[in-house]
């Protein structure tokens, strides 16, 4: 009896092809992209995109760029230098307006030789995102581990032409002994040994990138604000879109098609709702990130309620494009949390994806939540306006215009043959 | 929209439909006239559910017509709204209240949102409803929810009110009930389209009934003038066994004419005396075998059914 049971179990499992393919061919799936996006977030296989300028442009300081291109994972996109801006400093704020607006992930910039004038400041900046702390986090432990390792000579060459400044020129035998010894970690780093302690004080100097002006934010808060409202977009409009399924197999529907609406005022209704429902929701959460951790939410309130309502309505469609495809409810529940999951994780809802492979982060752009949570962070922590929100705002209302139509289409075609 | 009684509500000419390859409707003829209850029959698979959905709007009748007061109900919403439909299931809201559930339906019908109120109002008084009104549909027993369903199907106040199976799985005095408020809605000049496996219901209820057969109508009349032109003046002999017959009893009521119905084993016979003489001598035969009961009745639609659809067929009438 109790093998009868189960080969019932196993004929229904057999006889259902979508249940086989959500059975066996997701959870693979699902695997691989957990494993790249996770594995990701340890260093292995990160992918950064660095924006570099050099000013000094010194065999040495190209060497040293050239060195650090060749680190795993960093994309360097170099910056052509204009002498005006090196020399006013406007660099650094080019450099940080590309990071703000998304270009790159942080920024290395050479301000000069790192042998010369040593009251200035640290020849070299990283310059990060406080949004994305870790991203500068791991590009100034690399660099750094880099000239441990392939430029001992440098931090030490800089101390010693230090103390010569301070505490006055060094004899020719003290000067004989230093070259020697400079030599030699020379040799040591050629036989690739790691050369612990060659101090890298005042060689590098680290900025980090500042909210606008009024902005309390640091980048995170909005950042997650919008992460987590996208998620939870898409997870209740699922769990909201599964009714249609039920409301097919109770005769409402059929109730409802005799009716003089027809499928389509089914489909539009729910499709209201769940885009008011989704745009409840994020109020709440973004009230909640404005009076707990101060967002200026009151002060970008239309950037951000064109946001929610292009994102909620992406969600809200998004959802009931997988209910129409959908047959049973078995097949929908599985199939939203699938949906979920998947774009929730390419898409950063559960890790910033900068911290994930190439591959995977333009995958993500085929997902609402990237294009939400850029959009929120545009309002909030970029500053930007209307217009350049204008991208986010069309690929999320358009994504679910053509869903909307795409499960018109497909209800109407359910309902009529 | 008015109509007379006994004038056409719904007009099938020819009408055939087929899904892919699968021909299921091979030219209908159907009048509906207005006022009549008119019962619809056939076994699975003839068609009904399908002739339903065109008449409903749902799907385009391929060739033929179908016209209800006079418009394609695929391409005139307001055919579609003198229709009401209520399906097997019980198609309500049922986190709703009953009161909910007629505010919403209706509304979905098209009703004016100003009259809605006053429309539910009216169909709880006509379907005795106002003592669940406040009560979710969840939490109703299987009766209140089947008159609530067709409450739902009636709060647009439609012409044609198109049931199917309104009281399987119901209790006796539910199903009368509901009985009783079709009878009154169609005094009150509703045109109703009765599906039912149900024919001791059909018959008592239906002005009219006709057999969907293998996608065409046959036999379309009042049950009694079609049970007469079926039976002429045969009566219906039926035969309760104590026990299951060995092969010589079994060869005896073959003998007498007797059939087996299929949905009581070989336990109970069904065959057809012309008069009271020929009644007796049956008796007489029966002695013979342990008879438990025996009856002679009028024919009924099930009656006719056997013999329309087989011993084989038989068992769908109660599924």
């Amino acid at each position: 009896m109790i093998g009868t049971v189960a080969r019932i179990m196993w004929l229904g499992l057999w006889r259902d092809r979508g249940a086989i393919v959500l059975a066996f061919l997701f959870p693979p799936l699902l695997f691989i992209v957990f494993a790249e996006v996770f594995s990701g977030s340890t260093g292995e296989g990160l992918e950064l995109n660095i924006i570099v300028a050099d000013s000094a442009n010194t065999p040495l300081t190209v060497e040293l760029l050239t060195a650090i291109g060749e680190i795993d994972g960093f994309v360097l996109n170099h910056l052509p230098i204009e002498s005006d801006e090196s020399v006013s400093g406007d660099l650094e704020s080019v450099l940080m307006e590309s990071i703000r607006r998304g270009e790159a992930d942080a920024a290395i910039w050479i301000r000069s030789e790192p042998n010369d004038d040593l009251d200035a400041e640290p020849p070299l900046l990283v310059i990060g995102d406080s949004a994305k702390a870790l991203a500068a986090a791991v590009v100034l432990g690399r660099v750094q581990a880099l000239i441990q390792q392939e430029f001992p000579v440098l931090g030490v060459s800089r101390a010693i032409a230090l103390v010569d400044v301070l505490a006055g020129p060094y004899t020719d035998e003290q000067q004989q002994l230093l070259d020697e010894l400079l030599a030699e970690l020379e040799i040591e780093s050629d036989a690739d040994e790691p050369s612990m302690g060659a101090g890298q004080d005042g060689l590098i100097a680290q900025r980090m990138l500042q909210s606008p002006e009024g902005v309390d934010d640091d980048g995170g808060i909005s950042y997650y604000a919008g992460a987590v409202a996208i998620l939870f977009l898409l997870f209740t409009s699922m769990q909201g879109a599964i009714s249609l399924i039920d409301e097919r197999s109770s005769g409402i529907v059929d109730r409802l098609l005799a009716g003089p609406g027809g499928a389509s005022v089914v489909v539009l209704g729910k499709g209201l709702f769940l885009t008011l429902q989704g745009l409840a929701q994020v109020t709440i959460i973004f009230a909640l990130a404005w009076w707990m951790y101060g967002i200026d939410w009151p002060g970008k309130f239309g950037l951000w309620l064109m946001t929610a309502m292009v994102a909620a309505a992406s969600a809200a469609w998004l959802a009931m494009l997988m209910a129409s495809l959908c047959s049973t409810r078995q097949q929908a529940q599985t199939a939203s949390a699938f949906l979920v999951l998947i774009l929730s994780a390419v898409g950063g809802s559960m890790m910033p994806r900068f911290l994930m492979p190439g591959w995977l982060r333009d995958l993500g752009w085929l997902t609402p939540n990237a294009w939400a949570i850029e959009a929120w962070q545009g309002v909030f922590w970029r500053g930007q306006g209307a217009s350049e929100l204008l991208l986010p705002w069309l690929v999320l209302g358009g994504s679910a215009l053509l869903a909307m139509a795409i499960s018109l289409a497909l209800s109407t075609r359910r309902s009529r043959i | 929209m008015t109509a007379q009684t006994g004038s056409a509500i719904v007009s099938i000419d020819t009408l055939r439909f087929e899904y892919p390859g699968r021909p299921v409707l091979r030219g209908v003829d159907l009048r509906l006239k207005n006022g009549e209850l008119f019962g619809l029959l056939g076994p699975n698979g003839a068609g009904k559910s399908t002739l339903i959905r065109v008449l409903c709007g749902r799907f385009k009748a391929q060739q033929g017509s179908i016209q209800v007061l006079g418009l394609d109900p695929y391409n005139s919403s307001r055919a579609r709204r003198a229709i009401g439909l209520v399906p097997q299931q019980i198609a309500l809201y049922r986190h709703l209240s009953v009161l909910e559930n007629l505010v919403a339906f209706a509304r979905l019908a098209g009703v004016a949102r100003h009259e809605v109120r006053l429309r539910a109002q009216n169909t709880l008084a006509r379907c005795d409803l106002k003592s669940v009104a406040d009560q979710k549909v969840a939490e109703l027993s299987g009766g209140w929810q089947r008159r609530a369903n067709i409450a739902c199907g009636l709060v647009h106040e439609p012409r044609l009110l198109v049931l199917d199976e309104p009281t399987v799985g119901i209790d006796l005095p539910a199903r009368l009930e509901i009985e009783r408020l079709l009878t009154r809605l169609v005094a009150d000049g509703m045109t109703i389209l009765l599906i039912s496996h149900d024919l001791e219901q059909v018959e008592r209820l239906a002005d009219r009934v006709g057999f969907l057969i293998e996608g065409q109508m046959d036999r379309i009349g009042p049950p009694s003038e079609l049970l007469i032109e079926h039976f002429q003046q045969a009566n219906e002999w039926r035969v309760m066994l104590e026990r299951t017959p060995d092969t010589a009893t079994v060869e005896l009521l073959e003998r007498m004419g007797l059939q087996a119905e299929a949905a009581a084993g070989q336990l109970r016979w069904t065959g057809r005396v012309q008069s009271d003489d020929e009644a007796s001598a049956r008796m007489q035969q029966l002695k013979r075998i342990a008879v438990r009961e025996w009856r002679v009745r009028q024919p009924g639609l099930d009656s006719l059914w056997r013999d329309l659809f087989g011993a084989a067929l038989e068992g769908e009438q109660h599924s």
